[in-house]
């Protein structure tokens, strides 16, 4: 093991030399003579100030000017299906964590397992380790290189000081890079210098026990500010299928820094440590085969991150990034610790008076150590990998920059599968202020993890006596890594719309066909008795191989609407079909349990209303079509936000949610055997004082 | 745990040079000592030019010669931006140029430009302002129906602007026709 880890540390070394090298070069051959100034620039430097107060009236609507405020919804000019959570968005719907946040999205399936857990999916393929998304929180990879999915229960932050969660369905790989392969989640939160000032939050209810924020922002010299923050919470258990009382309770606490100087360097921290609760269905090599245990989930871990932007031109900036993270999580079939280390860096500049290109590079260095059981275990035992990565995109304008032309490939080295590339094509027309239409085709791979190459897992016994005559004693279903199970591919096809009625009513329409091929799946081996048991058992391994294949096809829409404006309506609804099939024989029916883990229909309503004497009114109606592969009914439920805001400084709101049933169950886990709870109605009250 | 601390210092120093290195080599062009949005920059020639075209009753100043009072409103987005305007006259008047942290200190302003930051509170108290000869501008669109005498919109990556002509009556302002031709003309809600 040691002689394998030493043959890649070399070999990565040889390669990071050269690679430093060449880039050197490239980068010296690109730089000064084609960074070219435009005439449609945001900023322009003080110096270059022309003085436009003779200018006559006409003259000044002539000037083009890119809007600030455009820069932040450019998203709306973007060539894919994005959707933006605000601030007001996460304060008005009353949520108390981020993955409730994602349920206004549409394309996102968000489902609860337990109180702690959550599946989690864009575009299909939910499971609790969902494996195609990408999550970000400034700039910060947040999914565990483990499994290559979100430990949703260890993801927060002060929900108060998140600027905007983007939401991109569908494959961002050509800018973001492997496991975006059905969508990115950004999480943004504000700069230390929007955070200034005292904010006090804290509540109490029936599910949200308690839960505390508390922040201070100020200011260090001229350019310089910070926020340090704590937050902690403690959240009640919910309910099993049988009605009685879960173990599912959890808590948490962090703390974090953040420190901005000059609008160009900005530093990032953060402390956690939390514990939750559960109970799991685990196997038993003697009668009775299986049995429910208590299983203690604890986590904790931190990260550091700085990052440094470089201002160039009007259209043309640097950026360098480097951050290290540290989870270790641990439950009772297995403990995980995790570093890793990430450097990434990104240039943007213009190329003539038609084109932007981007291109970045990055390098990810990962280290694990695990704590095996008899049930669960991964093989090795710790392990250290590496990605590289490069990617370039170039947009062209034509026609008077209402048509894009956007083309890029993100280009991968991991130590799994060698190389990927992951390329895009994406056209953008944007005729008139009132709509734009845009489409795209684009490969995305989903790359292997440890889990998928070297783990094993006891999932059920067969007791003894019932595989006679084959064999005398007990069965052992035994789910099995491959090392050689290759990348999974999508070829995506998607195609959009989005119209601006009038001033107050827009509407978002995306569309998309996915072809994959390479799912993971898992097919019978041949069975072998194992002695190290005692008595002896026979092993029935299944044994993940890349034998499935598919399509999924959806829609996506989400509408704005102010009838006044004090009152606000969004709605966001969602069709998904999901096809597979697997060329695999004695498999363990993994394409009919991926099909029908995804809902066919999500809507998803909200009202917002502005009431006099400071009062709001917050309504969140939420249907979720049942789930086929498991015995998950739809439910539609709601949620209730009623608050007053007598001063600048104090706010005080009444939250209810899940109101229209006692109880109702989302999900049922698949190859870890949590043992699954309803999500209970809650209601909270929350105070807020920021000063 | 310690035989890959040396590979992660390598890492680590080899990318820092990098940076360095790169941070170096790129040079802005020009100074970016400090940047300016050229958005506000157009907007502040056009506060300026605004004055050219309204009129204020007579009351709305102590004498003949008594400046013009152009008030910003919460958070200034112009930067160095209004020091162009600083020195301007308007009909033989001075400009004058203050910015106001509360809504408290504009009732006497001939302009009020409201920040975004400001625009709850300006709302808030816009019966203040019913009867008062301020030509209040906002900076977003739909703010001239809630009752401002005009507000800034971008349109095609260009400034453009709507005007309530009934604000601007009840303010008792008139405005140039030759203003009121390039504007779209909204009304109250």
């Amino acid at each position: 093991m040691i002689n394998f880890g030493k043959s890649i540390q070399s070999h990565f070394l040889k390669k990071f030399h050269w690679g430093f090298i060449m880039l050197l070069m490239v980068f010296l051959f690109i730089c000064s003579p084609f960074v070219i100034r435009s005439a449609s620039a945001d900023y322009v430097s003080e110096e270059s100030l022309p003085d436009l107060t003779e200018l006559s009236i006409e003259d000044l609507m002539n000037i083009e000017v890119v809007s600030v405020s455009k820069k932040a919804q450019k998203f709306s000019d973007s060539a894919a299906a994005i959707f933006v959570i605000t601030q007001e968005d996460i304060r008005r719907s009353g949520v108390n964590s981020i993955p409730d946040a994602l349920r206004m999205v549409p394309g996102i399936q968000v489902a609860r397992i337990d109180a702690n857990k959550w599946a989690i999916s864009s575009r299909g393929f939910g499971t609790r380790f969902t494996n195609k998304l990408l999550v970000l929180m400034d700039g910060r990879t947040i999914y565990t290189p483990l499994y290559s999915g979100v430990f949703w229960g260890t993801q927060d932050t002060v929900l108060e000081d998140i600027d905007r969660i983007e939401v991109i369905r569908g494959p961002g790989a050509a800018m973001w890079g492997a496991n975006a392969v059905n969508g990115v989640i950004n999480i943004i939160t504000k700069k230390a210098s929007e955070t200034q000032g005292t904010l006090i939050s804290a509540g109490a209810g029936s599910e949200e026990r308690i839960f505390s924020n508390v922040r201070y922002g100020g200011k260090m010299h001229d350019n310089g500010y910070f926020r340090i923050y704590g937050k902690y919470f403690e959240r009640d258990n919910f309910i099993e299928r049988d009605e009685s009382r879960g173990s599912d309770e959890w808590d948490a606490l962090r703390a974090g820094v953040r420190l901005d100087w000059n609008d160009s360097f900005t530093i990032l921290g953060e402390i956690f440590d939390g514990d939750s609760g559960g109970r799991i269905n685990t196997v038993t090599f003697t009668s009775p085969y299986s049995q429910i245990i208590e299983d203690d989930i604890k986590n904790s871990g931190g990260h550091v991150l700085l990052r440094w932007d470089k201002y160039i031109s009007d259209t043309s900036d640097l950026s360098a990034q480097f951050y290290y993270d540290r989870l270790e999580y641990e439950f009772s079939l297995l403990g995980t610790e995790v570093d890793t280390f990430d450097i990434d860096i990104q240039h943007r500049f213009p190329l003539g008076e038609r084109q932007e290109i981007i291109w970045g590079l990055g390098y990810r260095y990962i280290q694990d150590d695990i704590t095996n059981t008899d049930i669960l275990s991964l093989t090795p035992d710790d392990d250290e990998y590496d990605l590289i990565s490069a990617f370039i995109q170039d947009e062209i304008s034509f026609l008077d920059k209402t048509l894009h032309f956007i083309i890029g490939s993100k280009f991968e080295h991991n130590d799994f599968t060698g190389f990927e590339i992951q390329p895009n094509m994406r056209i953008l027309w944007s005729p008139k202020d009132r709509y734009s239409v845009w489409a795209s085709v684009s490969r995305a791979v989903r790359t292997p993890n440890r889990v998928e190459d070297g783990f094993k897992i006891d999932n059920a016994v067969k007791p003894a006596g019932s595989l006679l005559p084959v064999f005398p004693g007990a069965g052992v279903v035994r789910i099995l890594g491959n090392r050689d199970f290759d990348s999974e591919d999508l070829l995506a096809f998607e195609f959009g719309v989005r119209s601006w009625f009038r001033d107050n009513l827009s509407i978002d329409v995306a569309a998309y066909y996915n072809i994959y091929d390479n799912l993971r799946d898992q097919t019978a081996g041949v069975p072998f008795v194992d002695p190290s048991f005692s008595p002896a058992v026979l092993i029935l391994p299944y044994v993940n191989n890349n034998n499935m294949d598919g399509e999924t096809f959806g829609i996506e829409l989400a509408a704005d609407y102010r009838p006044f404006e004090w009152w606000k309506l969004k709605a966001a609804y969602t069709y998904l079909q999901i096809n597979l099939h697997t060329d695999g024989i004695l498999t363990l029916g993994q394409e009919k349990s991926e099909e029908g883990s995804s809902p066919h229909n999500q809507i998803s309503l909200r009202s917002t209303m502005d009431l006099k004497k400071n009062f709001e009114l917050d309504l969140w109606g939420r249907y979720v079509d049942n789930l086929t592969g498991q015995n998950i009914g739809s439910y539609i439920t709601m949620d209730a936000r009623l608050a007053w805001k007598p001063s600048k400084i104090v706010e005080v709101a009444v939250v209810g949610q899940n109101l229209f049933d006692k109880s109702h169950p989302e999900f049922e886990p698949q190859f870890l055997q949590t043992i699954p709870t309803e999500v209970e109605r809650g209601v909270y009250l929350k105070v807020s004082l920021s000063f | 745990m310690r035989i890959y601390r040396n590979r992660i210092l390598e890492i680590i120093k080899g990318f820092l040079l990098f940076v360095a290195f790169l941070f170096v080599v790129i040079q802005p062009v020009g100074r970016a000592t400090a940047r300016v949005s050229l958005e506000y920059h157009v907007k502040a020639a056009f506060l300026y030019n605004f004055t050219k075209f309204v009129k204020w009753p007579e009351k709305a100043f102590a004498n003949a010669t008594s400046p013009i009072k152009i008030c910003i409103l919460g958070d200034s987005p112009f930067g160095p931006s209004l020091d162009a305007i600083k020195n301007k006259t308007a009909g033989g008047r001075k400009l004058v140029i203050f910015e106001a942290k509360s809504v408290d200190d504009v009732e006497d302003c001939h302009v009020l430009f409201i920040s975004s930051s400001s625009e709850k509170e300006f709302f808030d108290s816009i019966e203040r302002f019913r009867e008062k000869s301020v030509f209040t501008v906002g900076d977003k669109q739909g703010l001239a129906r809630k009752g401002c005498v005009i507000n800034f919109i971008v349109v095609n990556n260009k400034v453009r602007f709507e005007i309530n002509t009934k604000s601007a009556e009840r303010a008792n302002l008139k405005i140039s026709s030759q203003l009121l031709k390039i504007a779209r003309i909204v009304n109250d809600e």
